[in-house]
């Protein structure tokens, strides 16, 4: 009896992390397909699209997932296979050094300008 | 028929008249008589009612189907209802740069009715550079795009307008944003005049603030309506995908808010005059390179209508002109004569609002960039990649906690030079925005320290309005009441993101489907028809643990012309959640796909817009008394 006990509570305490884990992975992939853009739409991304490109990147995303790969590898896939395009995310390297940073750089800027103009207005 | 030729002859003298303005301007310039010579106004009404005849002759050819316009036959059809025949006038190119065209000389008329108490030689410089502007839109219509032009034979039928155009909020949804978008401009003219005449002072602020404030609304109306309409059309229930098109939008509203702030300024201190007159010509350019960039078919989306290279590079030389002759004007004329007794101090309210300028630029260049980034990489490296939502949130969301403290702060502060005053009452309220969220937020998993910091400091925001409502006599009403709602707006678009909640799945008729709390149920088909579609509506139910039902219509339609399959979501609105249903077609199989999804707090971002609009229109109606 106690043996089943035990043998009920292991059973539900594993369904039940599975099932977490089950949870995790769909959010993670729904993240992820939000930020893959459909190539044959327009302006939609992979997770708003039911066309049959959409599918397959689904199809590929889902195994990947449970291939146990991470977001970042399963998204440099993707750039290995159709191109910078297809990410709503810009990756960092030398094609996007100035979109990354030239805003802050310009943020900075202008911080520095207010703080030099009130300086000198004050002495 | 006729109307054609109406509208196309009006639209001629139009531009005569404008030349005929500019020439009568010049001599009134010089003379001697303070008061403007009263034809001037007569001339422009007549200019505005003759773009008007022509605006009204398109009208009445799209009300009449007249296929022998060939505007009408790309964009109409017989089997359209009434209304959208009349929106389609302004759901095209040539229509729309007609409701440009009016808007601009719409609001040269009424600045020169409105602005009798000021000097005769601004206005009528005023009324010049305007004119340049109409000119150019003149000349840009009726050499590219002419909305008159003839076709012969008459076809039998047109090619309808695209089925997702055919929307109540996308019909008004150009005129409100234009009169925001375009009404720019005579702030774009009023500050080149000004500056050469060296008027830029505190009753130039005074008089002009009001244009800015008109602009402003609308800019912030027409947006919104876009948004919503983006919300219930586009099927996938977002209000705001940072599209391209989208941000092109928000690029002027980003510097025209920059520059409503900074007017305050200048109207009590009469300094800042450079960064004034800089912000007025960058408001009016930008809104000019919108238009470049969706009408020249750079951007693909639906605002693109057709892909015309001539009428790109008509656009665009006419943005440098625009450009280079502001600049010119600028750098001759301008005298930065605020050297004087202008002190800044660091705690004082001008020194808030140029903080506020500062993260105003900031959004301004992270949008800018990057919408135009990737043109640039395309053209100079032929790569391409995209730059979507994560890259705005992570530019941007960080940015947002110091700029949410500092617009709470900001107006408390004194001109010239202050003290921050009641500081138990400010720190007594942060500590209940912190612990407030912290309990709202620690059920929720997802990045805690940042949610924490950024809902703090919105409702700090909240709050700190809301006890300025409560407890003073309301001497600021405009401000407060749009700050106030600048904060509920963070505060909806944010619980809304953390806690919407969706399921995609196939679903047959007479199926249930169990999604967190709820149940999903799909109870039957029917089919209908109109005159411009038929279609497929799905009646679900959403059953709660409490047994509430709540019934949700989503629907395909087939439109006849042109050929074109729609999802129409339907919506549930409460003040506490949206619920919102679509559809589409699984090929050849009897299962639907159904997209359901709860939105919480999502009339919220709407009424949060319409207190921004409040907020503007009070302020309006306080700088005329």
């Amino acid at each position: 009896m106690k043996i089943f006990r035990i043998f009920i509570i292991l059973l539900l305490i594993t369904n039940f992390s599975e099932l977490k884990s089950d949870e995790k992975s769909d959010i993670l992939k729904n993240k992820i397909l939000k930020n893959i853009r459909c190539l044959i739409c327009q302006g939609q991304s992979v997770y708003d699209s039911e066309s049959e490109f959409a599918s397959s990147i689904k199809l590929i995303v889902d195994k990947k997932i449970n291939e146990g790969a991470k977001e970042d590898s399963i998204y440099s896939f993707l750039i290995e296979k159709y191109g910078d395009w297809i990410v709503y995310e810009p990756q960092l390297n030398k094609n996007t050094y100035i979109l990354w940073l030239l805003p802050l750089l310009l943020f900075l800027l202008g911080g520095a300008i207010i703080v030099k103009k009130i300086q000198k207005k004050n002495e | 028929m006729f109307a054609n030729q109406i509208g196309y002859y009006s639209l001629i003298l139009g531009l005569l008249f404008s030349f005929l303005l500019c020439t009568i301007a010049i001599q009134d310039f010089n003379k001697v008589n303070k008061k403007l010579n009263a034809n001037i106004i007569i001339l422009t009404f007549l200019q505005l009612t003759f773009v008007i005849v022509s605006f009204f002759s398109l009208i009445l050819s799209f009300i009449n189907s007249d296929f022998s316009n060939e505007t009408v036959f790309n964009n109409s059809h017989t089997t359209k209802p009434l209304f959208y025949k009349i929106s389609g006038t302004w759901g095209n190119h040539e229509g729309s740069l007609l409701l440009w065209l009016l808007v601009l000389t719409l609001f040269i008329f009424l600045f020169l009715l409105k602005s009798n108490s000021q000097p005769k030689k601004y206005r009528i410089l005023t009324l010049l550079f305007q004119q340049i502007i109409i000119i150019g839109f003149f000349l840009f219509v009726l050499t590219t795009s002419n909305p008159f032009n003839y076709l012969f034979p008459i076809p039998k039928e047109g090619l309808g307008l695209n089925p997702i155009l055919q929307d109540p909020a996308l019909a008004i949804h150009p005129p409100i944003l234009y009169l925001g978008y375009v009404g720019a401009s005579i702030i774009f003219s009023a500050s080149l005049a000004a500056v050469a005449q060296n008027y830029i002072s505190k009753e130039w602020a005074q008089h002009i603030k009001k244009w800015v404030l008109i602009s402003w609304i609308f800019l912030s109306l027409g947006i919104m309506l876009g948004s919503i309409w983006a919300y219930y059309e586009l099927g996938w229930g977002g209000f705001w995908f940072w599209d391209p098109v989208e941000n092109v939008s928000l690029m002027p509203w980003l510097s025209l808010t920059a520059l409503l702030h900074c007017i305050a300024v200048l109207e009590r201190r009469a300094t800042l005059t450079s960064w004034v007159v800089v912000l007025s010509i960058t408001t009016f350019t930008l809104s000019m390179c919108g238009t470049f960039l969706v009408r020249s078919g750079l951007l693909n989306s639906v605002h693109t209508f057709a892909n015309d290279p001539a009428r790109g590079i008509f656009i665009l030389i006419f943005l440098f002109v625009l450009i280079i002759l502001s600049l010119g004007v600028f750098f001759i004329f301008h005298k930065d004569n605020n050297g004087n007794q202008n002190n800044f101090f660091w705690l004082s309210r001008e020194t808030s609002i140029l903080i506020n300028n500062w993260f105003m630029m900031y959004f301004l260049s992270v949008v800018l960039i990057g919408t135009v980034y990737p043109i640039f990489l395309d053209v100079i490296s032929s790569e391409k990649i995209s730059v979507g939502p994560p890259f705005y949130h992570k530019l941007i969301a960080p940015f947002l906690i110091p700029f949410l403290l500092f617009m709470a702060l900001g107006p408390r502060l004194k001109w010239i030079k202050s003290k921050i005053e009641k500081k138990y009452s400010i720190i007594i309220i942060f500590i209940i925005s912190i612990i407030l969220t912290f309990f709202i937020i620690k059920n929720l998993t997802t990045n805690i320290l940042f949610y924490t910091l950024l809902l703090s400091a919105a409702f700090f925001l909240f709050f700190t309005t809301l006890k300025e409502f409560l407890t003073k006599k309301l001497n600021n009403s405009s401000q407060t009441i749009a700050h106030f709602g600048f904060s509920l707006l963070i505060l909806s678009i944010l619980f809304n993101g953390i806690l919407s909640s969706e399921v995609i799945t196939n679903m047959k008729i007479g199926e249930k489907f169990k999604f967190g709390k709820e149940e999903i149920f799909f109870k039957k088909i029917e089919e209908r028809r109109e005159s411009n579609f038929n279609s497929i509506v799905a009646f679900f139910e959403i059953k709660d643990l409490e047994g509430n039902v709540v019934e949700l219509e989503p629907e395909i339609r087939v439109y006849n012309q042109p050929l074109m399959v729609t999802s129409e979501a339907d919506i549930k609105t409460t003040l506490l959640e949206d619920k919102f249903i679509v559809m589409n077609l699984v090929k050849g199989n009897e299962y639907f796909n159904v997209r359901y999804q709860s939105k919480p707090f999502m009339v919220w971002i709407w009424i949060s817009v319409f207190l921004l609009g409040l907020g503007g229109t009070i302020g309006l109606f306080k700088t005329r008394t």
